[in-house]
């Protein structure tokens, strides 16, 4: 009897249990797929919808074959010109290539793949990342070392710094001001993008995703013209807002944002780019992408044609004569050109060698999926999918790549200091921008809208671009680490080359502009404001000075001392922007950013923080669980070891605690096209007032003098590069 | 090969002419730029002109200047092409050295052996351009020291051997034990004829059908190993750790050769002393049980 009821209990027990479990199992998943992310888009103030593209059109098989007719008819009669005879009579010829051109046979062999591919799976239409998944759901990649793996296709695409622009894994060649690798810690923190040239830096992309911009063109009389803005023209997520989910440890990004993936603006070889541009639903603001079928009908390898239509803005930049993306602005709402190139280094046929012999980006940078390699020496925080794989001249050149010059050897011989791009980028283009005015803005009568103003620009070597030793290592806020290889103490360039412009031509230009700011800006004091743009260390007081030479001494020299150093060519920037000085320290203070439509339409640079500021996400950020989560860390690398002081800079709509400031040292980005075949001469550093300043760069003073004067051991120098190349 | 067009090249470029005050520091102006060096139109190859600063004045030539070998017009960048192509005698020069007639193993002597050699007799195209920096780099050649681990030595001086004779690995598939070999024998131990015990290895290297492939020449009481490497190493350890401890951590333990005649005895006498106990015990035992059958 007894027995009877224990067993009865027993299972009763157990039915109890398993429903506990099971229901567990189902609230976790409920809270994880639904409450969490309705929590997390009301924490952040961002939402999400389905997304949809007026250029997705259905095509009737009528359509469709017209369009897979003149997609080919450039090939198809190409590949008939080279079977038809030539001898014979050009009427006679031209009407056989018609034939032979619309025969089934041609047409296979030179339609685009897709096409064929499309026809028989009978899809007439495009619709995004859905469409392209029905055949490829997975991917088969191969890795570094030969050995290959199959992913799914949209997770590998999600995962890579193409889609999300921030990592929490390691593998950053960044130090902080602490001393600290980024992300080589315990505490991993979403890191990847710290733009030194834009005012809308990092995850400020928050802020400035996507605007429009009421412009007033002088030439339109004042008529207002839209214009679009914002982090997105050259990011792949349609969304309202960057893949915001993806900074957090759990969660993942919405479907809806999936969907809105834009594969063809790397895929097809004809992406329209007048598609791209910003359009207002009823949730907000984002970017139109090219669904188009003729655009998904061109799929095809990538080249470098697909991947400049973004990545020319930041080597020629926007304004660049032949950046092709910038010539199709949109068919409404025009894109706005940046300008001011920031690194004024193209990739094209007419400024780099290599894009010359036709080579592809992709023959240097060698992807596995979607995730694509930079190379293992970065000296921006920039995330990098493939940290270990190198992206070098010299796994093509060798070290011995002179072959042609009479001074080969010789030549070769600065391998071993020099990098390549130190000689074979003699200039950057004359838009470089050095040093830019975010706070004091400018009309720009044409486009009708407020910009900043550029206050120095060149693309001259020892102007717009400087040379420092480098040994892959680069600090929180971009600036080279190396150190000559004597490892002297006499190499400082926190102090010295990044942190004080010395050049006359540029002070004296620095003057003009600010005289002529002044026409506008009364307030501004020119001798100060000369000295703060180009000597921005004087903006620190003596305490924080002292700091920063002990911080510098302390903790980087570790990361400045590893491996070994060669002499790179660094494009120099520096801003100056608006700052929360409540958390500054000896390299400087939390920028803040600035709201592009108020920015452009009105000038205001102070009012456009103030809207930008007010985003939900700003706001959270000066809150304890962001600090926690991440902002103590991040301070910590910019070298502010007491945390991050959540007091928030915006009280009834002032400002406080706010300050106009030169970020304490210029930033110095890597510039790696824009290779010319003929390097520099040597004379153009071996002279006294050479393009490099050897002194500065730690050698002694008698090696100084070696280095400025070899005529002694070739006096035939000043012609010496003349035959160079390789 | 490669050696030996890089030093061809290298090797003119080093000196000054005489009537300017040239220290080595000038030609290593140039010349100790770490990838001072070309890739040759007809190889393909690349050639170091590269003279490590440190090697150099570690080498048995680190107290020359450049120019005491390197004589020619020098002043003139490029180098003339007449100067370059100039080969160096290496013979020649040791041999005007004061005290070159007193020397245990003359020049000349390596020379005439050399002229014997392989390396000097073999038609083989990679052979045609031979000549001694083809093995010792005049920049960084040391003799082996006193302190350096045989194993250390032995290693340096087979892998000057494996750069060119890179097909050494099956063409020694016949030899037992070969990567234990490689590690404790020279190469040259078996391809050079054995030479008298004062006698330095000859600089004649056989060809592999002339060398040696007969095992007992070293596993014997009489080894041909203990009149070569292992005789400096036993007179250079006797000199630095006396005897006993030469004798007890003794490196140059090979089958067949490290025989110690009272080890031998010993080692005899144990055993018969062991057969001896194992007997009287057996005697014993078949005693006693004797006794016990006869009480029952």
């Amino acid at each position: 009897m007894n027995h009877l009821l224990i067993k009865k209990w027993w299972a009763l027990t157990m039915v109890r249990r398993i429903t506990i479990g099971v229901m567990s199992v189902l609230v976790v998943t409920l809270i994880y797929k639904v409450l969490y992310p309705l929590a997390f888009e009301f924490y952040v103030g961002k939402t999400n919808a389905p997304l949809t593209y007026s250029s997705s059109q259905e095509l009737t098989p009528e359509a469709f074959e017209l369009l897979a007719q003149e997609l080919s008819r450039e090939t198809r009669q190409q590949q008939a010109a080279t079977i038809v005879a030539t001898d014979q009579d050009p009427f006679a010829r031209q009407v056989k290539i018609e034939l032979l051109m619309n025969t089934p046979s041609v047409i296979k062999d030179s339609e685009p793949a897709h096409i064929r591919y499309f026809r028989d799976a009978g899809i007439r239409r495009y619709e995004g990342p859905k469409t392209c998944l029905q055949c490829h759901a997975t991917i088969r990649i191969q890795h570094g070392d030969g050995t290959h793996a199959t992913l799914d296709t949209l997770n590998d695409l999600v995962n890579s710094v193409h889609f999300k622009f921030q990592t929490e894994a390691g593998g950053f060649s960044t130090y902080g001001y602490d001393g600290r690798q980024v992300n080589s810690g315990a505490h991993k923190i979403p890191v990847g993008k710290i733009n030194r040239a834009c005012g809308i830096p990092g995850s400020f992309s928050w802020t400035g995703w996507a605007a429009l911009i009421a412009s007033r063109p002088e030439a339109q009389q004042d008529a207002i013209r839209l214009r679009s803005e914002g982090c997105g023209q050259c990011h792949i997520g349609g969304n309202y807002q960057p893949a915001t989910e993806k900074m957090m440890p759990i969660g993942d990004v919405p479907n809806d944002a999936k969907e809105g993936i834009d594969c063809l603006i790397c895929h097809a070889t004809e992406y329209d780019m007048n598609q791209r541009y910003v359009i207002k639903d009823h949730q907000g603001l984002r970017w139109n992408q090219d669904r188009s079928l003729r655009s998904a009908l061109t799929v095809g390898t990538i080249d470098s044609d697909t991947c400049l239509r973004c990545h020319q803005h930041n080597m020629g930049g926007d304004t660049y004569q032949h950046n092709v993306a910038a010539q199709s602005l949109g068919y409404i709402n025009q894109r706005l050109l940046h300008h001011g190139a920031k690194r004024g280094n193209p990739f094209s046929p007419q400024d780099d060698v290599h894009a010359a012999a036709g080579m592809e980006c992709t023959d240097c940078h060698v992807p596995e999926g979607h995730r694509i390699p930079r190379g293992r020496k970065g000296v921006d925080l920039v995330a990098n999918d493939l940290p270990n794989k190198e992206v070098t001249c010299e796994s093509c050149h060798t070290s011995a790549p002179h072959h042609q010059s009479r001074d080969k050897a010789l030549l070769n011989g600065h391998v071993a200091r020099l990098a390549c791009e130190t000689c074979h980028i003699k200039e950057l283009t004359a838009d470089n921008v050095v040093l830019r005015d975010w706070v004091h803005s400018t009309w720009n009568a044409k486009e009708g809208i407020f910009e900043p103003t550029d206050i120095y620009r060149s693309g001259a070597a020892g102007k717009g671009f400087t040379f420092l030793w480098f040994n892959g290592n680069g600090t929180f806020l971009a600036n080279a680490l190396g150190n000559h290889p004597d490892k002297t103490l006499n190499y400082n360039p926190l102090m010295q080359q990044v942190a004080r412009i010395t050049d006359p031509d540029i002070i004296a230009t620095v003057r003009t502009k600010a005289t002529e700011l002044k026409q506008q800006y009364p307030e501004i004091d020119v001798d100060a404001y000369v000295t703060a743009a180009t000597e921005p260390l004087s903006q620190l007081n003596p305490e924080l000075l002292v700091q920063r030479e002990v911080m510098i001494a302390t903790n980087l020299s570790a990361a400045m001392n590893q491996g070994e150093s060669r002499i790179y060519p660094f494009k120099l920037f520096n801003a100056m922007m608006y700052e929360d000085m409540s958390n500054q320290g000896a390299f400087g203070a939390m920028i803040l950013p600035f709201d592009y439509a108020r920015y452009y339409e009105t000038g205001d640079s102070a009012a456009a923080v103030k809207v930008a500021i007010a985003d939900p996400i700003i706001q959270r950020m000066y809150q304890e669980p962001f600090k926690r989560y991440m902002m103590d860390e991040f301070m910590a690398y910019f070298g502010i070891m007491d945390g991050w002081k959540t007091i928030y800079p915006l009280v009834n709509n002032q400002l406080v605690n706010v300050e106009a400031h030169w970020m304490r040292q210029m930033g110095t980005l890597m510039v790696n096209h824009g290779i010319q075949r003929q390097g520099h001469a040597c004379i153009a550093c071996h002279a006294p007032n050479g393009i490099m300043n050897f002194a500065q760069l730690g050698y002694s003073p008698e090696r100084v003098a070696e280095l400025e004067q070899i005529d002694d051991i070739v006096p035939s120098l000043n012609s010496a590069a003349q035959s160079d190349g390789q | 090969m490669l050696f030996l067009i890089l030093l061809l090249m290298a090797a003119p470029l080093l000196a000054e002419p005489p009537e300017t005050v040239t220290t080595n520091a000038a030609c290593l102006r140039c010349h100790g730029m770490k990838t001072l060096a070309y890739r040759h139109p007809q190889t393909g190859k690349i050639v170091d002109l590269f003279i490590e600063q440190f090697a150099i004045s570690h080498s048995v030539h680190g107290k020359l200047a450049c120019t005491e070998c390197h004589d020619g017009d020098f002043a003139h960048y490029p180098h003339h092409a007449e100067t370059q192509q100039r080969s160096l005698s290496c013979v020649e020069c040791h041999e005007q050295q004061d005290d070159a007639a007193k020397r245990h193993y003359r020049f000349t002597t390596i020379d005439a052996e050399y002229a014997k050699s392989i390396h000097a007799t073999s038609a083989e195209t990679e052979a045609a351009t031979f000549n001694c920096h083809s093995c010792h780099d005049p920049h960084r050649f040391h003799a082996s020291q006193i302190g350096d681990s045989l194993a250390t030595i032995i290693h340096n001086d087979n892998a000057l051997c494996f750069t060119c004779h890179e097909q050494a690995r099956i063409k020694h598939a016949w030899l037992p034990n070969r990567e234990r070999h490689w590690e404790t024998v020279r190469c040259l131990d078996c391809h050079t004829p054995v030479t008298n015990a004062e006698q330095a290895v000859s600089h004649h290297i056989l060809s592999a059908a002339d060398s040696n492939h007969d095992c007992v020449n070293c596993h014997s009481k009489n080894s041909q190993l203990l009149n070569r490497l292992y005789r400096y190493r036993a007179a250079s350890d006797v000199a630095s750790q006396g005897w006993l401890n030469t004798a007890i951590f003794n490196e140059a333990y090979v089958v067949g050769m490290s025989r110690s005649a009272v080890l031998d005895r010993l080692a005899l006498a144990i055993i018969g002393l062991t057969l001896l106990i194992l007997l009287a015990h057996g005697i014993g035992r078949y005693r006693a049980q004797q006794r016990l059958l006869r009480k029952q």
